[in-house]
């Protein structure tokens, strides 16, 4: 205690019935208050690269682009003053049949590729989680797709659709050989759609299926013990014991998947440019081409804004929908 | 102690202040944004700067040039620029540089579809004030990269898209686009190796807009987004959506092939006809195909014109430039009969000068006699400042009708589309 900044008050039980609390008394010490003050500035000048950069790189960006989106601001007409538009951009959106048909496309392609991904990621985890030999390659193995960036997995994908030299028709021409040449990407929509839910599903379905594998690893033994000698079958112990153990993990795997599902772009992308026609285009997809080949940052700020607030809301019903009961 | 804890502060804070310091000048731009710099005339000494998008030997050609320019020139010194070989990336990057008001790059390519864009936004000087004399260039890339009857940009090298077929199989060339047809099937008949009669570019990308327009005028069309839809421009749809689904001569595959696919596709064997760029003469073929290949403008049907699409690219100025001067000295250099005619045996550029399709070109490389002919019919794309959206507005059109789906016919889309198309190009947004 030589610097004497606390000591230790042993007082009168005042609380009685209550346990005894240890109370921390601050003695005045201008010495040591000076130097809490030092190293606060200290704190606060190591941690400033880093705000400065986050700040330039997050919220500086974010900031201008809500200004943006309450401007003209086209770079095609990049001579014209940035004026005060008010809520025009976003009426612009919300008139578009383009933008109202692409938050369709989008919230089902969601609404799909999460029930797939969660029903076939759930099974793998399931599997993954029994004992058997391999179990640790195969653990290390399905992580794989998930580690491929998506832009290279949806390359891959499409070279696997290719109907003169792809995996897909080769595999499928075996089955059946009015199949073996079948034109996936940008002949039909349905198709288009396969093909993009198949390359986004290979890539993602591992993550939901790791992160599902690890609530199930939490769960107790002893509680799947007490369900059998109860009586319990497989299917009342998944019901009764699995599922409601494994809701935090499962609210994990939601919220990440639907924001990642609800931004989809990438796979699209590379895969079918939005076509054919503008039948696979989604909320983002339009969002790029607005920004990139459009260059009108006005209406595209303001498209992305409403592409944030959305994911906000969704991340919002989900937290509040999957919250633990108490 | 003390000493030593005050040392090792400080060194934190320095380090502190120099990674903000560092960050900061990261993120400042290298280029130069002053615009108030005085005109700097051609026989100072100075540096000027050229953004380019090409890569290897295209790179390499244009180091050469520029070196044989700055040893005639010892005055300018010409820093080159590589932006991007994508052409989105490399749009954006020249984009980013003229809003920032940036002086450089001085001089820059530019795709034949941008300078209406650039020149709309008041990023390109004009060239008027170097009494150019444009009537030595071919003419339609010099209508590419006029604006308003005001010139902006010079033809650099002019990238005529036309028809190539296989001689071995098709003895004479097809005089009307029936007969493309009849003469696709005949082939396919006769040779079981090929797998389409007709390869062309039907994926959703500015490629399914040049393809189109090769065809377009045979069937008397025009790319006029004000007047989109007119009985030439359905017709010449029609025709290509009856390639895949009445005619049975292109495979629905077309719909996801870009140029590389479709070049792939006739140097390998696999095709009688294929609508593309100069560029496949000079890739390796099949034994079956090499010494065996026509390229020729698509023929005329009734009431049509031989049909080629015009790709290239053009050299222009930066409005801000302070070395206007300097920078239209080098463009004058690059753009010279003698300079294209060495760039197109090196890379297979053809050349945006008539007088540069020398004997000795043709020695070369005897194609170019072909690519020659060609640049005389090659139409440009709609010399507009939102081509980029007129171009969306098309390729959406043009991918529905090769699959079939959206407002069914070519017709129908024509007419389902006219409306946003004429919005889409001729709309002033309210500032």
């Amino acid at each position: 205690m030589s610097r004497g900044t606390m000591t230790v008050t042993k007082g009168r039980p005042a609380h009685a019935g209550r346990p005894r609390r240890r109370r921390l008394a601050r003695l005045p010490s201008p010495v040591g208050h000076a130097r809490e003050r030092s190293d606060r500035r200290l704190g606060y000048l190591l941690v400033a690269p880093v705000v400065i950069l986050l700040l330039a790189v997050t919220a500086y960006p974010l900031i201008y682009n809500v200004w943006n989106s309450f401007h003209f601001d086209n770079l095609t007409y990049g001579n014209l003053p940035h004026n005060w538009v008010g809520v025009r951009n976003y009426t612009t959106i919300f008139k578009s049949s383009h933008w109202v048909s692409a938050l369709a496309r989008t919230l089902v392609f969601t609404v799909v590729t999460i029930v797939f991904d969660i029903v076939v990621g759930l099974a793998l985890a399931l599997m993954l989680h029994r004992k058997f030999r391999g179990r640790g390659f195969l653990r290390a193995a399905v992580l794989v797709p998930w580690a491929v960036p998506t832009v290279v997995s949806a390359m891959l994908w499409k070279t696997m659709f290719d109907p003169r030299s792809g995996f897909v028709d080769y595999f499928l021409g075996g089955i059946h050989p009015a199949w073996s040449s079948l034109t996936w990407v940008n002949f039909s929509v349905w198709r288009s759609w396969t093909a993009i839910f198949v390359a986004d599903s290979w890539k993602n379905i591992p993550f939901v299926a790791i992160i599902l594998l690890a609530g199930l690893q939490v769960i107790p033994n002893d509680v799947y013990e007490a369900a059998k000698i109860d009586g319990a079958s497989w299917w009342q112990s998944f019901r009764r014991v699995t599922l409601p153990m494994l809701k935090p993990a499962l609210s994990v795997a939601l919220i990440f998947r639907t924001l990642q599902a609800l931004l989809v772009f990438d796979v699209i992308y590379i895969l079918t440019t939005g076509g054919p026609g503008n039948s696979t285009q989604t909320l983002s997809f339009l969002n790029f081409q607005t920004f990139i080949t459009d260059t009108d940052f006005g209406v595209g700020g303001a498209m992305s804004l409403v592409l944030v607030i959305l994911a906000l809301v969704v991340s919002a019903v989900y937290v509040r929908a999957l919250r633990p009961q108490t | 102690m003390a000493s030593s804890i005050r040392v090792r502060r400080s060194g934190a804070i320095a380090l502190s202040v120099a990674v903000v310091a560092l960050t900061a000048a990261a993120c400042s731009s290298s280029s130069s944004t002053s615009s108030s710099s005085p005109p700097v005339s051609a026989s100072t000494k100075q540096t000027i700067v050229f953004a380019e998008s090409g890569l290897g030997t295209e790179g390499q050609q244009t180091q050469k040039a520029i070196n044989a320019f700055e040893a005639a020139n010892p005055n300018i010194k010409v820093t080159v620029q590589v932006l991007s070989s994508d052409s989105t990336q490399y749009l954006a990057t020249l984009e980013h540089d003229f809003v920032a008001g940036s002086t450089t790059p001085d001089v820059f390519e530019s795709d034949v579809t941008y300078p209406a864009k650039f020149a709309q936004a008041g990023w390109v000087l004009p060239l008027t004030r170097f009494n150019v004399d444009t009537s030595q260039y071919f003419a339609n890339e010099v209508k590419a990269g006029t604006y308003n009857g005001t010139l902006y940009a010079m033809p650099w090298f002019d990238n005529p898209e036309g028809l190539y077929y296989r001689t071995d199989l098709i003895k004479t060339a097809p005089t009307s686009p029936a007969q493309v047809v009849s003469d696709a099937e005949a082939a396919m008949k006769a040779d079981k190796s090929l797998k389409e009669g007709l390869a062309f570019e039907a994926a959703k990308y500015e490629g399914a807009i040049t393809s189109f327009l090769t065809v377009d005028s045979a069937f008397g069309g025009t790319l006029d987004p004000a007047s989109i839809n007119t009985p030439g421009n359905v017709a010449a749809l029609k025709w290509l959506h009856d390639a895949i689904y009445v005619n049975h001569i292109a495979p629905a595959a077309v719909t996801g092939w870009q140029e590389g696919q479709v070049e792939a596709e006739f140097d390998s064997g696999y095709a009688a006809f294929s609508i593309n760029y100069p560029f496949v003469e000079a890739q390796p073929m099949a034994a079956a195909v090499k010494g065996h290949v026509a390229y020729v403008p698509f023929p005329a049907g009734p009431g049509g014109t031989p049909g080629s699409a015009l790709g290239g690219e053009m050299l222009a100025i930066n409005a801000k430039t302070s070395h206007a001067q300097a920078a239209w000295k080098l463009i004058q250099y690059l753009c010279s009969a003698g300079v294209e005619t060495a760039r197109a045996i090196a890379t297979g550029d053809p050349p945006s000068l008539p007088s540069a399709y020398t004997q000795q070109l043709y020695s070369a490389a005897p194609y170019f006699q072909d690519v020659k002919t060609l640049n005389n019919y090659s139409a440009p794309r709609p010399v507009n400042p939102n081509y980029l959206k007129v171009s969306d507005d098309l390729q959406t059109l043009f991918s529905s009708v090769y699959a079939n789906s959206g407002p069914g016919s070519a017709a129908a889309a024509f007419t389902s589309n006219a409306a946003t198309i004429k919005t889409d190009a001729t709309a002033t947004p309210g500032a």
